[in-house]
């Protein structure tokens, strides 16, 4: 089943009574039996949009639809959806059986039948032997099964999970994850998740939501979104590590980063940004050849790769950091060196906009401007 | 987060509570105030002559025994309160420092507060009572000499006086009084940061500077929290005196020694004297009000020198 | 007077032995006897000095908190052992001079005399039903109340509980004399209801099981919710159970409370209808010497119940009575 949300806003008050808008004009269209991470930093409405979708909060305006059916109204337990807490929300004084068992009782599903039931979905999610045990007694990756377990066994058209990985440690998170495509995977059950986690958003995900102060920035396959974001800040919130972004100056219809021109664009002469990638970069021998140079500070072996810092007076931070490959030579510290800028890998954000100019119809970079002109 | 406002229901779970508060918390107090302020005030009748305050200058005027029952009653909170705050302190300092049994003595001196207080009373007032009382005969050993405590015939004389009821009382309160004090200091000195104690060391401060110094500054919350809240419990005493003296409310009959505001209440009140009952619960409420404001002001300010 | 001193002699015993067990012996650390021999003799006397001197020091500690601890625990058990003595000694025993401090004849018949003096065994029934039924009322009052006030969401919350609150410094004299009128124009003097019903409600329990409905993440509501649970279910199935020791302690509270209640009855009850603590006091006057050890019985009587719960209810007494001193 899909999921649609369409304008959908929440308005809360805050403490002096001002309004904040939590989530502003959301639409959003989630696939049918696809695994979609909501992405964003803290505070960008991520969670707000989830417990929305689950009906733990009604929105202030705007749609969800499950399917065709508007559900905007219904309660939580009429959506049929699974809800995995970031801390679980176990039953702390039930077995784990009991609270796998819980939501069938609520359906008043035959007890032989429930049983069955719970242990199907158990033994799915790998804790089957552990059934009599108190959550209390189970480690957190298990803890976080049991949620998901007692999420799924109302068979749910939807399974919403709120920053599923975030309680467990660097190696059960990665162990985790897979677990979570897996299921997701064998269930086919159309999954929303919620997290800050770039990396584990796109490792998983079938598709990415990047959202950013309650509104969507874009929407689609992590590499898409990876490779071609459409502003500013979905090109640095994506990435480890975080794309390297340059004061730049567009003359001529070339993009010059100080006095060298790195790539070549149909725009008028302006001041814009530029962000390379780390992988951006293809360092070239010789003095001449390469179009961009700077000088090396510090050169860490990372196994395949080498990641290079180095300096350069137009980079927005002190110092930036790209990879290449290990076997390339010639890279010493205190060294200048020169490279080319791969096409697909850099991008020009507009000055003020911060959109992404070669994804952008000039109307929409135009509008702000006028905007602004007003303003002055 | 909430999922839906849900006014009736909420209304709904409150619904006994709130019938319950009215007619027995919220009416009689209201009551109570007014029949303190009605003159000839009849009860069954619900008749009532004006309103002013001659109750209260029936009860405050001079010569009346309520000023007697005021007096009783003060001297036991200032001298009782001091007393078991001092006591319970060095005792909960005693059970912070020791290592073994400290569970059992914990549970000892819990004792107290788990009983009747009717019945310890009696208890108490058999060990004192009377020539062959087991307290007389240690002060007769130790050659301090026994007492007529608590009135009856006796070798020490036929009458006890007020001092040695009064006396009587104290020690009971005082010993009734104790464990939850010491259950509060007790918890707020293992509250106390380890740290302190091992600066103190390191500055080697001597364990008397290091109680004055440090101790009991870091638990004047606590200590204030217990003063006040007793305070409050010793104005409203009666039940140890019941214990202790039986319904005479002291030693020789008909005058009511060790009578408290809230025994002249109850007095009163079995009397069928309710303007006079009303008017000194009133006197009680001022007074209790007083030290909870106190209370109040002093938490929010949670001293600590 | 032999038996006090050799009481006193095994406590001191015993104390002493305690002290010995509770002082840890300074070790000597290993490394010192590689040093240079010389220093080292005269280091090593300083030091030994210096552990002696704290060993002392521990030692005098020690005595001084036991010795303290022991004589106030020995007057905080006084009482209950001098009850249980009387209770069992024989009328002439009573008036012995000097008195026995351990009974030479056990009369465990006093007991039962005692408890014939007066309609006890009636006290003892009508006790128990006003406990049970006030305790019930009471457990229905607190839950819902405390729900509403935890988990709900309904105007004027706040304010409502901050009036709840402040009920609680309001001393109880004030409202006992209306509503001691009120039972009389009822027609309830001499009733259970009269003492059942004005203590449905107590304000200190309601807040302290709202604090720990509080503690129970809200999670775990919604979870609820999502399965498809109404309030009142989550309330039984999950709520409840998860606060049970609270629950436990305000039972425990409000049954001592029934059991030690005097004042009320005292007021609206006459003769069989009367509870316990009243049958007790009223049974026997303080000055009637001949009866002491008979007095004494039935004070025993009302004592080791409470006793008992205490005993095994330790930790749930101790948790409700530390959050407040209010009492029963």
């Amino acid at each position: 089943m899909d999921i649609k949300i369409v304008h959908l806003t929440k308005v809360f008050a805050d403490k002096d009574q001002a309004e904040v808008r939590a989530v502003d004009d959301l639409d959003i269209v989630i696939p049918s039996g696809k695994l979609i991470g909501l992405l964003g930093p803290s505070g960008c409405g991520k969670s707000t949009t989830l417990y929305m979708i689950a009906g733990l909060l009604s929105p202030t305006d705007g749609q969800i639809y499950f399917g065709d059916d508007d559900v905007t109204k219904l309660s939580p337990e009429k959506r049929g959806i699974g809800l995995v807490f970031q801390n679980y929300a176990l039953y702390p004084h039930m077995t784990v059986k009991q609270n796998i068992l819980f939501p069938l009782q609520n359906l008043k599903v035959p007890k032989v039948e429930a049983l069955e039931r719970a242990q199907k979905v158990a033994d799915l999610v790998d804790i089957g032997s552990l059934m009599d045990r108190k959550p209390r007694q189970l480690s957190g990756g298990q803890q976080q099964r049991v949620a998901i377990a007692r999420a799924l066994v109302k068979e749910p058209d939807v399974l919403l999970l709120d920053e599923p990985l975030s309680n467990l440690d660097a190696r059960l998170r990665l162990q985790t994850r897979e677990e979570i495509k897996r299921i997701q995977r064998e269930t086919g059950i159309t999954t929303v998740f919620v997290t800050h986690d770039q990396e584990e958003a796109m490792s998983i995900s079938d598709e990415i939501v990047v959202m950013k102060l309650g509104v969507v920035q874009q929407q689609g396959k992590p590499q898409d979104v990876y490779n071609n974001p459409v502003n500013k800040f979905v090109a640095k919130f994506l990435g480890t590590p975080p794309i390297n972004m340059f004061n730049a100056e567009i003359v001529d219809g070339k993009v010059m980063i100080g006095e060298e021109a790195i790539a070549e664009v149909p725009f008028e002469n302006q001041e814009v940004e530029v962000g390379i990638r780390p992988e951006g970069f293809e360092v070239v021998d010789g003095a001449d050849s390469g179009a961009f140079s700077f000088v090396v500070e510090q050169i860490e072996f990372i196994g395949r790769d080498k990641s290079i810092v180095a300096r350069h007076p137009n980079c927005q931070t002190a110092s930036f950091r790209f990879i290449i490959d290990a076997d390339i030579q010639g890279v010493e510290v205190g060294k200048t060196i020169r490279a080319n800028v791969k096409p697909n890998k850099r991008y020009i954000f507009h000055k003020v906009t911060e959109k992404n100019m070669e994804l952008s119809s000039p109307e929409e970079l135009e509008v702000v401007e006028q905007v602004e002109e007003l303003g002055e | 987060m909430e999922v839906k406002r849900n006014q009736l229901s909420a209304w709904l779970y409150l619904l006994p509570t709130i019938i319950l508060m009215a007619i027995f918390t919220v009416y009689p107090l209201i009551r109570s105030f007014f029949m303190a302020f009605a003159e000839n005030y009849n009860y069954m009748t619900d008749t009532w002559s004006s309103i002013g305050i001659n109750n209260f200058r029936i009860i405050l005027g001079e010569g009346s025994e309520f000023l007697q029952y005021l007096k009783t009653t003060c001297l036991i909170v200032i001298i009782s309160v001091p007393i078991s705050v001092v006591l319970s302190l060095l005792i909960a300092v005693g059970l912070n420092s020791i290592k073994k049994l400290t569970k059992l003595y914990q549970t000892i001196f819990f004792m107290p507060y788990v009983t009747n207080s009717i019945a310890i009373g009696m208890v108490f007032s058999v060990m004192f009572a009377g020539d062959k009382s087991i307290v007389n005969y240690v002060l007769e050993l130790l050659g301090i000499g026994g007492q007529n405590w608590l009135g009856g015939v006796s070798t020490y004389g036929n009458h006890a006086s007020y001092v040695s009821q009064m006396t009587v009382l104290l020690i009971y309160i005082v010993w009734h009084s104790l464990p939850f004090k010491i259950l509060v200091l007790l918890s707020g000195l293992q509250g106390i940061d380890k740290q302190y104690y091992q600066a103190a060391q390191i500055d080697s401060a001597s364990k008397f500077t290091v109680l004055t110094k440090i101790t009991v500054p870091l638990l004047s919350p606590q200590i204030a929290f217990l003063t006040t809240t007793s305070f409050i419990g010793a104005f409203k005493e009666y039940s140890s005196v019941i214990g202790l003296f039986g319904a005479k409310e002291g030693a020789t009959g008909g005058h009511y020694d060790m009578r408290t505001i809230v025994g002249y209440i109850y007095a009163s009140l079995t009397d069928l004297n309710v303007g006079e009952a009303c008017a000194g619960a009133v006197v009680l409420f001022v007074i209790i009000m007083v030290f909870t404001l106190l209370k109040n002001f002093i938490s929010r300010k949670q001293i600590h020198y | 007077m032999p038996l006090l001193i050799i009481f006193s002699l095994i406590i001191a015993l015993f104390v002493i032995v305690i002290i010995y067990k509770t002082i840890e012996k300074p070790s000597r650390r290993d490394g010192r006897l590689n040093h240079n021999l010389v220093i080292d003799e005269t280091i090593e006397l300083e030091y030994q000095k210096q552990i002696r001197r704290e060993i002392i020091a521990k030692v005098v500690r020690y005595v001084i908190a036991y010795s303290l601890l022991t004589v106030a625990a020995f007057l905080v058990v006084f009482p209950f052992y001098w009850m249980f003595a009387t209770s069992v000694k024989s009328a002439e025993e009573v008036m012995k001079m000097p008195p026995t401090i351990f009974p030479h004849e056990i009369h465990i018949e006093n007991f039962k005399v005692a408890m014939q003096s007066a309609n006890f065994g009636r006290f003892l029934i009508n006790t128990l039903i006003v406990g049970v039924f006030s305790t019930l009322g009471t457990l229905v009052t607190t839950v819902t109340s405390a729900f509403a006030f935890a988990r709900l969401n309904f105007r004027g919350r706040d304010l409502l509980f901050s009036m709840f609150i402040a009920t609680m410094m309001i001393p109880g004299e004030m409202m006992v004399i209306t509503n001691f009128i009120t039972i009389m124009e009822w027609g309830m003097y001499n009733t259970y209801a009269a003492m059942i019903i004005p203590f449905w409600v107590s304000t200190y329990y309601i807040y302290l099981l709202r604090n720990t409905f509080k503690q129970i993440p809200n999670e775990l509501y919604y979870a609820a919710k999502v399965d498809g649970t109404s309030d009142f279910k989550y309330l039984l199935k999950v709520m409840l159970p998860i606060a049970s020791p609270t629950i436990i302690t305000i039972t425990i509270l409000k049954l001592m409370g029934a059991w030690n209640s005097y004042v009320w009855p005292n007021l609206i009850t006459d003769e069989d209808m009367r509870l316990i603590t009243n049958g007790l006091r009223g049974s026997f006057s303080s000055e009637d010497g001949a009866t002491v050890h008979l007095q004494m019985a039935a004070t025993t009587v009302v004592t080791v119940p409470l006793l008992l719960v205490f005993i095994f209810f330790r930790k749930y007494i101790m948790r409700g009575v530390s959050r407040s001193g209010i009492k029963g």
